[in-house]
């Protein structure tokens, strides 16, 4: 899934933010509704999209809240196309009740969450990382999801079209998460002549008699019934059988939620990704996401430069974590360095997945974003160290 | 041979237009097929508070898009000085409103005054400012050619705002010929 064939791809560079990026990756995706309500550093996304939607012959709605729009989202796309809406924190807290809907009723569709400082209202214009383990976490029960955290317009357009393919194969609700410094930034960028990825949803069909809506093909996805192709279906946030009705049977309750966990394990081989830079040799692994990931990107050169073995691990598909991938990259380092823009998240994961070496936090809350600067002397002074 | 990487800020209070100007400035610079980055902060407030419009023009793929020293700074209001001025290159030139302000710190820089915002409301509107400071920058640094910020500020304006915009552009070129320099504070 990584492998986006930007071979035709002719520069035609044009200066673009990170949310402008993410509204023309939906709309190359395939994009044909968007319900939202605007919340800075993500109301670009729904600006453009209010402009664009339309003349593509799509749907564009402001709705009343946070709460609605994530509603509409998940009858947008239960209706049969693929359907995006955009907020930032405190918006996304609202939105989680439904998310845990359409990750337990199966419902493809986008949630991009830019994030910005909290708790609550906090600092709307100034960028934070705070909402790893909210986008993982942040409804209640058991429920995947799958996180794709891009860390430049370029690449939020390039995972924004994945985050929609990965949506209509797996089936699931994907969240989008990038932080304001990212979102608001325009980078130029050469989109010209690139043909965007679609994957197409895969369809019921055969005997409508005996269709069941949440059978399960081998790759453990049940084929989804596309309005007006008769065939008959129940959908609920209780848990259900095959049949699509409430069912509390304690076999088929595990089975499903089962289910539901081992289809994006068999995935993994699309969902993952990941870039890993001068981790061959590295003897002091920085790993971060976002703004923080691009000033560690600098740090690395001028580590480097003085003669200390250090590299970065960036994981695009933030969860499920990309885990083999940072045992690879990490398997020479003596010591993790995680730059954040929290009191330390991300470091958490870290620490569960590399549980014999030392990993050290760097961490910023102020609503400043972390300089290649600060990172090149923490990880010079663990190289020194260890 | 243009430096690998060139750093710059418009300073001061939101509602000035100092977003906009980098905007233009940004896609003057992509126009010419410099690899660029903008960024900005602002508060959340409509009008008012500490804004700056941020810009990296760099050779190739611009690393980190954000500014870490700055080689150019211009200040429209004195609000943008105290977070601007540490993070000022020795050498970098600092291009300051007359009245909006007044006091610089002392340093390295090469620090100058110019009349932008009288020279804005003498053009017939105090809201040009900021494409008058872009004129002086420009004739200042030789950053882009005058020809590809003209284009882009022909392209972008809005109906009724060209000819304003190309005046206080041509009379940010005007002024830079004559560059008066900052008294010390």
């Amino acid at each position: 899934m990584n492998a986006i064939d930007r071979s035709h791809a002719k520069p035609a560079a044009k200066l673009l933010s990170g949310n402008a990026a993410c509204a023309q990756g939906a709309l190359d995706a395939g994009c044909t509704f968007f319900a939202g309500y605007p919340i800075t550093p993500s109301s670009e996304i729904a600006e453009r999209l209010s402009v664009l939607l339309p003349k593509a012959g799509g749907v564009f709605i402001q709705m009343e809240d946070e709460i609605a729009a994530m509603a509409a989202v998940v009858g947008a796309s239960m209706g049969g196309v693929k359907a995006l809406t955009a907020t930032s924190g405190p918006g996304f807290s609202l939105k989680q009740e439904n998310i845990g809907y359409a990750a337990g009723a199966e419902i493809p569709c986008v949630v991009v969450n830019v994030m910005r400082g909290g708790p609550s209202t906090g600092m709307p214009t100034r960028p934070s990382q705070a909402d790893i383990y909210q986008t993982r976490y942040g409804s209640h029960g058991d429920y995947p999801i799958i996180v794709l955290a891009p860390a430049s317009a370029r690449e939020i357009y390039d995972e924004t079209i994945r985050a929609f393919d990965l949506a209509e194969i797996c089936r699931t609700p994907v969240i989008l998460l990038y932080d304001q410094v990212i979102a608001q930034s325009s980078e130029t960028v050469a989109l010209g002549g690139r043909a965007p990825v679609h994957a197409t949803r895969k369809w019921a069909s055969g005997p409508r008699e005996s269709y069941k809506p949440y059978a399960a093909d081998a790759d453990g996805v049940p084929p989804m019934p596309r309005p007006g192709d008769g065939y008959r279906t129940h959908t609920t946030g209780l848990t259900h059988s095959e049949s699509g009705f409430p069912s509390q049977d304690p076999e088929t309750v595990t089975r499903n939620l089962g289910r539901l966990y081992a289809k994006l394990d068999h995935f993994r081989d699309l969902i993952d990704s990941y870039e890993a830079v001068r981790c061959e040799d590295a003897e002091v692994v920085i790993v971060a996401i976002g703004i923080s990931a691009r000033a560690a990107r600098r740090a690395v050169d001028a580590c480097r430069a003085e003669g200390h073995k250090v590299g970065l691990f960036r994981p695009i598909t933030l969860w499920p974590f990309p885990e083999i991938a940072l045992r690879e990259a990490t398997q020479h380092a003596k010591a993790i360095l995680v730059p954040e823009l929290n009191i330390g998240q991300l470091r958490l994961e870290i620490e569960r997945q590399l549980r014999d070496r030392r990993v050290e936090g760097l961490h910023l809350i102020s609503g400043e974003p972390i300089t290649p600067a600060q990172i090149a002397a923490a990880a010079t002074k663990l190289a020194t160290e260890v | 041979m243009p430096k690998s990487r060139i750093e710059l800020r418009f300073g001061g209070t939101g509602g000035q237009g100092l977003v906009l100007s980098a905007k233009l400035l940004a896609d003057a610079l992509a126009l010419e097929g410099r690899h660029v980055a903008q960024s900005q902060t602002y508060e959340p407030t409509s009008r008012g508070g500490f804004c700056n419009a941020d810009l990296v023009v760099a050779a190739g793929e611009v690393d980190y898009p954000l500014p870490v020293a700055f080689d150019h700074l211009v200040l429209l209001d004195k609000i943008a000085v105290k977070p601007s001025w540490p993070r000022l290159k020795d050498g970098a030139l600092v291009i300051a409103d007359s009245r909006l302000c007044p006091e610089l710190p002392d340093g390295s820089m090469r620090r100058c005054h110019f009349p932008l915002n009288r020279t804005a409301i003498e053009l017939g509107s105090e809201r040009v400012t900021n494409i008058v400071a872009l004129g002086v920058l420009i004739e200042m640094t030789g950053l882009c050619k005058r020809a590809s910020v003209e284009k882009v500020i022909r392209a972008s304006s809005p109906r009724g705002f060209l000819d304003l915009n190309m005046d206080a552009l041509a009379a940010g070129y005007d002024l830079a010929k004559a560059p008066v320099a900052a008294a010390a504070s």
